[in-house]
């Protein structure tokens, strides 16, 4: 300390010897240098005595690294500084993110829909939790990493099952090739790889109904187990990148009016996308996706096989508050040992934008099934939602929804939708 | 402590010398900077958009990016919700999304001053961070966007 004061000393006597020859505007600013410096001191002191009052611990050294000012002594590295690695989060521990949801539903009619979880038949409106979702990474180097997303989800009579909605080995490479191993959820199209079961990080408070998972009724093979690589594609501005999975999907589906389970047996699929990240305009996204699979018709005999194909393209801008998101599929199945083809299309369109703390939004959405197809129980279904999100602070929103469904030979089907979503 | 009152009473000294902290106090600049063993020397805006969302993972050469942002509240976390065009609730949200979707092995890590981010760009060799021009130290290189050093026309932290 004596030596730092004594070259404190020399310094200051410097800087007022070069101030006598300077003008008066930088006398002002050498005397609230001097002033800083003395500020400075009476800092040091203080931290001085407080650790003279303090037992030293190692708890306390690595308890404050926040307020340590540490700065290595040389530049060439030969001087590693140990008081911030504990702050940075070397980590190699398993870090836990969780994401929840209380929901209340009400319908103008009396028995379940598509998604929603827990409705009970035979009243207008329930109350129900969604999905429960719990968030596992760790880090084991600086290109391997373990993510796992575990899921509860209510069912009847509210008893929750578990459900290892992703497990995944990544390996990253490169910005080139990034792969992953495990169960993953599929990348057909934007939504599913961008929003998965938390329903804290979408607008809405439910997920389009091309897009809703396959065990709440969904139609899409959400889930599958394999290998999955993507990566940037040299490309400059374009901002290209691809994704490609080669998997098991096994989708098993419930049907919407009455609970029948089919069993897809899907075979192994491949599913290939394209799509680019603009640097020109950031916040764009422009893809597609290819995906191939062949599935059983359970309905008309377990021998009974049918070749998938789902195309998807999207658009999709995300920015500056605003949210746009385009995607239209085409599902089509063909039967082997048989010329019956079905091609049945869906879409969502959805537009939100940030005011303050409210995020009204607007969602319409389309789908249309063939009758004879195994998603007959869908048939056509279309309508718009509307509705508000509104964010408490960063970890928790409410948002509050209307749905108006146009339905192929059925009533047409109004719904209020309440959700409290949380992030921890 | 005592090599940073040594460095900090040497660089105000150094400051009043030469008038530097007034000159920068007047431009606002903040500088991208980069372990000085990288390599790199040169980014595209486009590139630097991609580094600071986190979607680019890799340096030229293998690398692996290592992000650290100011805590919010100071000036070069304002920059960056900036140039990002994200507002700071949109920011933690992005980022956790990017965690959640494993686009991210982890949010950046925000420090409370810029001598923590030295301390990292020197321990890290793929650390990159903005930081105050006159906060600019030994043993971090500032890195040139467009080709262009900060206070130049062109430079998008001016």
């Amino acid at each position: 300390m004596r030596y730092t004061r004594s070259v404190l000393t020399l310094l200051l006597a410097a800087s007022l010897s070069h101030a006598q020859d300077a003008a008066p505007s930088d006398r002002e600013m050498i005397q609230r240098l001097v002033q800083q410096v003395e500020a400075l001191q009476n800092k040091v002191k203080a931290l001085e005595s407080q650790q003279r009052t303090d037992p030293p611990s190692d708890a306390n050294a690595t308890s404050k690294p926040a307020v340590s000012t540490t700065v290595p002594q040389a530049a060439d590295g030969n001087t590693q500084p140990g008081s911030l690695a504990p702050e940075l989060h070397e980590l190699h521990g398993i870090q836990w993110r969780g994401f929840g949801e209380v929901d209340y539903k009400v319908l103008n009619q009396r028995k379940p829909e598509l998604g929603t979880y827990g409705f009970v038949p035979g009243s207008h409106g329930n109350f129900y939790t969604g999905d429960f979702d719990l968030l596992l990474t760790a880090r084991i180097s600086d290109k391997a990493s373990v993510l796992s997303e575990i899921v509860f989800g209510e069912e009847d009579a509210q008893k929750f099952a578990a459900d290892l909605e992703r497990v995944l080995f990544k390996y990253d490479y490169n910005d080139h090739l990034r792969m992953s191993f495990g169960r993953y959820q599929t990348a057909i199209g934007y939504y599913n790889t961008a929003f998965h079961s938390g329903s804290w990080l979408q607008t809405t408070a439910d997920r389009p109904l091309i897009m809703e998972f396959a065990d709440n009724g969904g139609v899409l093979p959400t889930q599958a187990v394999g290998w999955s690589v993507t990566g940037s594609i040299p490309s400059r501005r374009m901002g290209l990148h691809y994704i490609a999975e080669y998997g098991s999907s096994d989708t098993v589906r419930p049907d919407l009016d009455n609970n029948v389970l089919d069993d897809e047996s899907n075979g192994n699929h491949v599913n290939v996308g394209l799509f680019a990240l603009p640097g020109s305009l950031p916040g764009l996204q422009i893809g597609a996706s290819f995906y191939h699979d062949q599935i059983s018709d359970f309905a008309r005999g377990p021998s009974v096989r049918l070749g998938q194909t789902i195309v998807n393209g999207h658009v999709v801008f995300v920015r500056h508050g605003i949210e746009f998101l385009n995607e239209g599929f085409l599902i089509r199945h063909v039967y082997e040992q048989s010329s019956t083809v079905f091609n049945m299309p869906a879409f969502y369109s959805q537009i939100s934008k940030q005011f303050g703390r409210v995020r009204p939004f607007f969602r319409y959405q389309y789908i249309n099934t063939n009758s004879g197809s195994i998603f007959e129980d869908v048939g056509l279904r279309e309508g718009p939602s509307f509705g508000a999100r509104y964010d408490f602070n960063d970890s928790f929103a409410f948002k509050a929804q209307m749905d108006h469904t146009l339905r192929g030979g059925q009533a047409d089907l109004n719904g209020l939708h309440f959700q409290l979503a949380f992030t921890f | 402590m005592q090599t940073t009152l040594i460095v900090g009473s040497v660089a105000i000294w150094f400051a009043s010398l030469t008038g530097f902290s007034s000159a920068v106090a007047q431009t606002g600049c903040v500088a991208v900077v980069v372990n000085e063993k990288n390599p790199i020397t040169n980014l595209s805006a486009t590139e630097l958009r991609r580094v600071l969302a986190g979607e680019k993972h890799f340096w030229t050469g293998g690398l692996p990016i290592r992000l650290f942002v100011r805590a919010p509240g100071a000036n070069e976390r304002d920059v960056l919700l900036k140039f990002l065009g994200m507002s700071e609730s949109e920011y933690k949200r992005y980022w956790t999304a990017q965690v959640f979707r494993g686009d991210a092995q982890m949010e950046p890590v925000g420090l409370f001053s810029n001598g923590m981010q030295r301390e990292a760009v020197v321990l890290y060799p793929g650390a990159v961070a903005l930081v105050n021009l006159q906060d600019v130290k030994l043993g971090m290189k500032v890195l040139k966007i467009d080709g262009h050093m900060p206070a130049e026309t062109g430079y998008p932290f001016n």
